[in-house]
C-alpha cells in the first residue's frame, strides 16, 4: 500500500508549528493540513495578545472603559475552563493576570521595579471579574485577560480534531512542542516526542511515545531571562506578581493536549515541592526538571 | 485510562475541559465548503398474508433525493432538498367481518403510479454551534394532497455542559381525494398542525452526551382518512375520526463515544401518549462502527410498541359510536427493525447504501393485544447515496 508521509510547518502563536500526517492520499493530507493550518491561524488571531485586532483586543478596550462584554460560544467555554483552574490552583492560575504578563516582557531584559508590580497587580485577579456566561463584567479599569495559558493547547486538540474531520487518522500536530495526536503511524508505532533538556537544548532529555493523546510542556527554559546572574523564569505568581521559582520543565501526558497543558502549567505555578506532590496525586504520566537538571516524575 | 480511576484533581479537569473537548457532538465535516448529495430509496411491503379480498400486492414507493448543503459568509448554512417519489400497489381499504368473526381484509385495487414531489429548506445562523437558530420551510405536493409547512429551531447554551433546544412549527395541509364523486368521498378538507419542543442536551464528558426532551402536538381538521371505509353492523361507512388530536412524547437520547474500536453507540427511547388514546414505546440502538480508509458501519435495532386508539377495531357491531376507523395504524401492534448502513470516503466523494428489514405483528406490543390488526404490514427498504464535497 502507498502510504504518504508528509511534515506541513508554519508559524503561529508566536512559536514554530508543524503538522505531520500519513495517509494513502496525497489530496486528503494536503487538505487536511491546511484546515488545521487555518483553525490554528483562526485561534492566534482571535486570541493573541500580541496583535491589536484580536478578542483579547478588544475585551482590552472594554475592560478599560470598565464594562460588559458578551462573549461567544468558544470563548465562554475557554473562560468557564480557566475559572475552574483558578479555583483548582487556590488562585495561582489567573487569565486577568495579563497586566503583569506585559509588565514582565522578556524582551526588555529587564526587571520591573516593586512600584510598578503593585500597581499592576491592582489590576489583577479573576476574582475582580464578574463572569455570568455569556457576560463578561469587568469592575476595575485597567483590566486585562490572557488566554495564552489555555490557547495553545487548545488549539493543537482543535487542529488534530479537524484532521480527523477531514478524514486523517494518522498524524500528529506539534505547535511549539505543545502535542496533540490524531492517530498513531500508519503501521501502529507511537510518535516520539523528544523532551528537551533545559539549558542544553540540542540533547534530549527524554524521548516519550505517544500513540494518542496530548503532551504539554511548561517550562522557562527557553523562554528564561536572566538578569544580574538570576534566572526569572515567564510564569509569573499572580498573588505576588512576580515568577514563580519553580521547575525549569514540566511535561505532563494526558488525554489531550489541553489538560496536559493545564496540568503542567499547574504544577510550575505550584512550585517544585507542592507541584511535585500535586503531579504525583494527579495521577497522570509527567516528567519534571528542577533547574539543577534534576529529573524526577514517572516518565523519567 | 478508565474513569474509574481518575483521581479527583483529574477528574475535575478533565470534567472542566470537557465542553472544550467533547468528541461526542463533533460538529459535521463539512465545516466550509459545499456538499450535494444524491438518494435512490426503494420502499416495499410485503405482499397481504392473511385472510383477503383484493390485489395483495402492497405499497412500493421508489424515491429520488437531491440535496445542496452549503455555508455562506457571515457564518450561516443553507441546505435545501427536492424530493420526488413514485407510488403504486393496493392498501387496506377495510374489514369485513368473516366467518367465525375473523377479520377479512379488503384491498384496494392496484392503483396506477402516483407522483410526489417535495421540496425542504432550511436556513441556519452559526450552524455546528450550541447556539444556533434554524428558519425552515417545506412543500410537498401529489395529485390529490398538498402540505406546507414553517418551523424554527433554537439553541441555546445554559453553560458549558448543557445547552436548551427549543422549536415550533406550523402546516397547512389539504387534500382532494381522487375519484371523490365515483366513491362518495370528501371532496376538499384541510387540517393545521401545530408542534413545539424543548429539550436539554448534557455534555457529561469529552465522550458522553444525554439528551431529554418534550414534544407537543396538536391538529385540528380533517384527520380521517378519506380513502379508508370501516364495517359498522352490516353498513358500509367511510373513516370517521375526530376533529382534533393533540399528542405529547418524552424521548430520551445517549451519544457515547469510544477511542478504542473508534465508534459510537446511539441509544434512544421514546415514549408518546394522544388524546385518541393511542400510547406508544419506541427504542432504537444504534453503533456508528469507523473500520479506518474511510468505511463506516452502521448496523441498528428498533422496536416499536403501540396501544389501539379508543376508536379503533377491525369491525364495529350496530350500537352507537360515534367515531370510528379500522385503519391498522392505529391498532395494538408491536414492530422490529433491523438495518444496516454503510459509508466509505473515498476523497471528496462518499459513497453510502443500506437496507432495513421491519416486522410488525400484533403479538409483539408490549401488554396483550386487543383486537385484531389485519392489515399491520412488514417492508423492506434500502437505498444508496452518494455526496460529493467541494470547498
Amino acid at each position: 500500500m502507498n502510504a504518504n508521509s508528509r511534515s506541513f510547518r508554519f508559524s503561529a502563536m508566536g512559536c514554530p508549528c508543524e503538522v505531520k500526517l500519513e495517509g494513502a492520499d496525497d489530496d486528503v493530507l494536503q487538505r487536511a493540513a491546511k484546515a488545521a493550518r487555518d483553525e490554528v491561524e483562526r485561534l492566534d488571531r482571535k486570541y493573541s495578545h500580541y496583535r491589536d485586532d484580536s478578542l483579547v483586543a478588544q475585551l482590552a478596550a472594554c475592560a478599560d472603559a470598565g464594562g460588559d462584554m458578551h462573549v461567544d460560544d468558544e470563548t465562554a467555554n475557554l473562560l468557564d475552563f480557566s475559572a475552574s483552574l483558578f479555583e483548582q490552583s487556590a488562585a495561582r492560575f489567573d487569565i486577568t493576570a495579563g497586566p503583569l504578563t506585559k509588565l514582565w516582557d522578556l524582551q526588555s531584559a529587564r526587571v520591573p521595579e516593586q512600584q510598578r508590580i503593585d500597581a499592576a497587580l491592582a489590576h489583577c485577579g479573576w476574582q475582580r471579574v464578574r463572569w455570568n456566561r455569556p457576560h463578561l463584567h469587568f469592575s476595575t479599569t485597567g483590566m486585562r485577560l490572557d488566554l495564552g495559558g489555555v490557547v495553545k493547547e487548545y488549539a493543537a486538540d482543535r487542529a488534530a480534531e479537524k484532521c480527523r474531520e477531514a478524514r486523517v487518522s494518522h498524524g500528529v500536530v506539534d505547535l511549539g512542542g505543545d502535542l496533540a495526536v490524531i492517530g498513531a503511524h500508519i503501521d501502529g508505532a507511537p510518535w516520539l516526542a523528544g523532551i528537551k533538556t533545559p539549558h542544553d537544548p540540542a540533547r534530549p532529555l527524554a524521548t516519550i511515545e505517544l500513540q494518542r493523546g496530548g503532551l504539554a510542556t511548561s517550562g522557562d527554559y527557553e523562554r528564561a531571562m536572566i538578569v544580574d546572574g538570576r534566572r526569572y523564569s515567564h510564569i509569573i505568581d499572580p498573588r505576588s506578581g512576580w515568577p514563580v521559582q519553580s521547575f525549569a520543565s514540566v511535561s505532563v501526558l494526558a488525554e489531550n493536549c489541553l489538560v496536559a497543558g493545564a496540568a503542567a502549567t499547574l504544577a510550575m505555578l505550584f512550585g517544585v515541592e507542592e507541584g511535585a506532590a500535586w503531579l504525583a496525586r494527579l495521577g497522570l504520566p509527567h516528567l519534571c526538571v528542577d533547574t539543577q537538571g534534576n529529573v524526577n516524575g514517572t516518565l523519567a | 485510562m478508565s474513569a474509574s480511576k481518575l483521581s479527583p484533581s483529574l477528574a475535575a479537569l478533565m470534567g472542566a475541559a470537557a465542553a472544550l473537548t467533547s468528541a461526542a457532538h463533533a460538529q459535521t465535516a463539512a465545516e466550509g465548503g459545499t456538499t450535494v448529495g444524491y438518494r435512490f430509496n426503494e420502499y416495499g411491503e410485503d405482499s397481504f398474508d392473511g385472510a383477503a379480498i383484493g390485489s395483495r400486492e402492497r405499497y412500493k414507493v421508489y424515491s429520488q433525493q437531491f440535496q445542496l448543503d452549503t455555508r455562506l459568509p457571515n457564518n450561516a448554512g443553507l441546505d435545501v432538498t427536492a424530493t420526488h417519489e413514485v407510488m403504486s400497489g393496493s392498501s387496506p381499504w377495510y374489514v369485513l367481518r368473516g366467518a367465525d368473526a375473523r377479520p377479512v381484509q379488503v384491498l384496494s385495487g392496484a392503483t396506477i403510479r402516483e407522483h410526489r414531489n417535495e421540496l425542504r429548506g432550511s436556513y441556519t445562523i452559526d450552524p455546528g454551534t450550541a447556539s444556533s437558530t434554524t428558519y425552515s420551510a417545506s412543500y410537498s405536493q401529489e395529485r390529490d394532497y398538498r402540505a406546507g409547512a414553517l418551523g424554527i429551531e433554537r439553541s441555546i447554551p445554559l453553560n458549558a455542559a448543557l445547552t436548551l433546544g427549543t422549536g415550533a412549527s406550523l402546516s397547512h395541509d389539504i387534500i382532494q381525494p381522487t375519484d371523490a364523486a365515483l366513491y362518495d368521498r370528501v371532496r376538499h378538507e384541510e387540517k393545521n398542525t401545530f408542534s413545539a419542543f424543548g429539550s436539554l442536551a448534557w455534555v457529561i464528558d469529552k465522550n458522553s452526551v444525554l439528551q431529554a426532551g418534550v414534544q407537543l402536538n396538536h391538529e385540528d381538521g380533517y384527520l380521517s382518512d378519506p380513502y379508508k371505509l370501516v364495517s359498522v353492523g352490516s353498513d358500509i361507512l367511510p373513516d370517521h375520526r375526530p376533529g382534533t388530536r393533540s399528542n405529547a412524547a418524552v424521548l430520551l437520547r445517549y451519544r457515547h463515544a469510544f477511542a478504542h474500536p473508534d465508534a459510537a453507540l446511539h441509544l434512544d427511547y421514546r415514549y408518546a401518549q394522544d388524546s385518541w388514546g393511542v400510547v406508544s414505546h419506541t427504542v432504537d440502538v444504534g453503533w456508528y462502527q469507523r473500520l479506518g480508509q474511510g468505511w463506516q458501519l452502521i448496523p441498528a435495532l428498533r422496536y416499536y410498541s403501540q396501544q389501539e386508539a379508543r376508536f379503533y377495531a377491525p369491525f364495529f357491531g350496530v350500537d352507537e359510536h360515534r367515531f370510528f376507523s379500522s385503519d391498522y395504524r392505529l391498532g395494538t401492534f408491536g414492530a422490529f427493525a433491523a438495518s444496516l448502513n454503510v459509508r466509505k470516503r473515498i476523497a471528496r466523494w462518499e459513497f453510502s447504501g443500506g437496507i432495513e428489514r421491519y416486522h410488525a405483528a400484533a403479538d409483539y406490543a408490549l401488554g396483550s393485544a386487543d383486537s385484531a390488526v389485519p392489515g399491520v404490514l412488514s417492508y423492506t427498504r434500502g437505498f444508496v447515496g452518494l455526496d460529493y464535497h467541494f470547498d
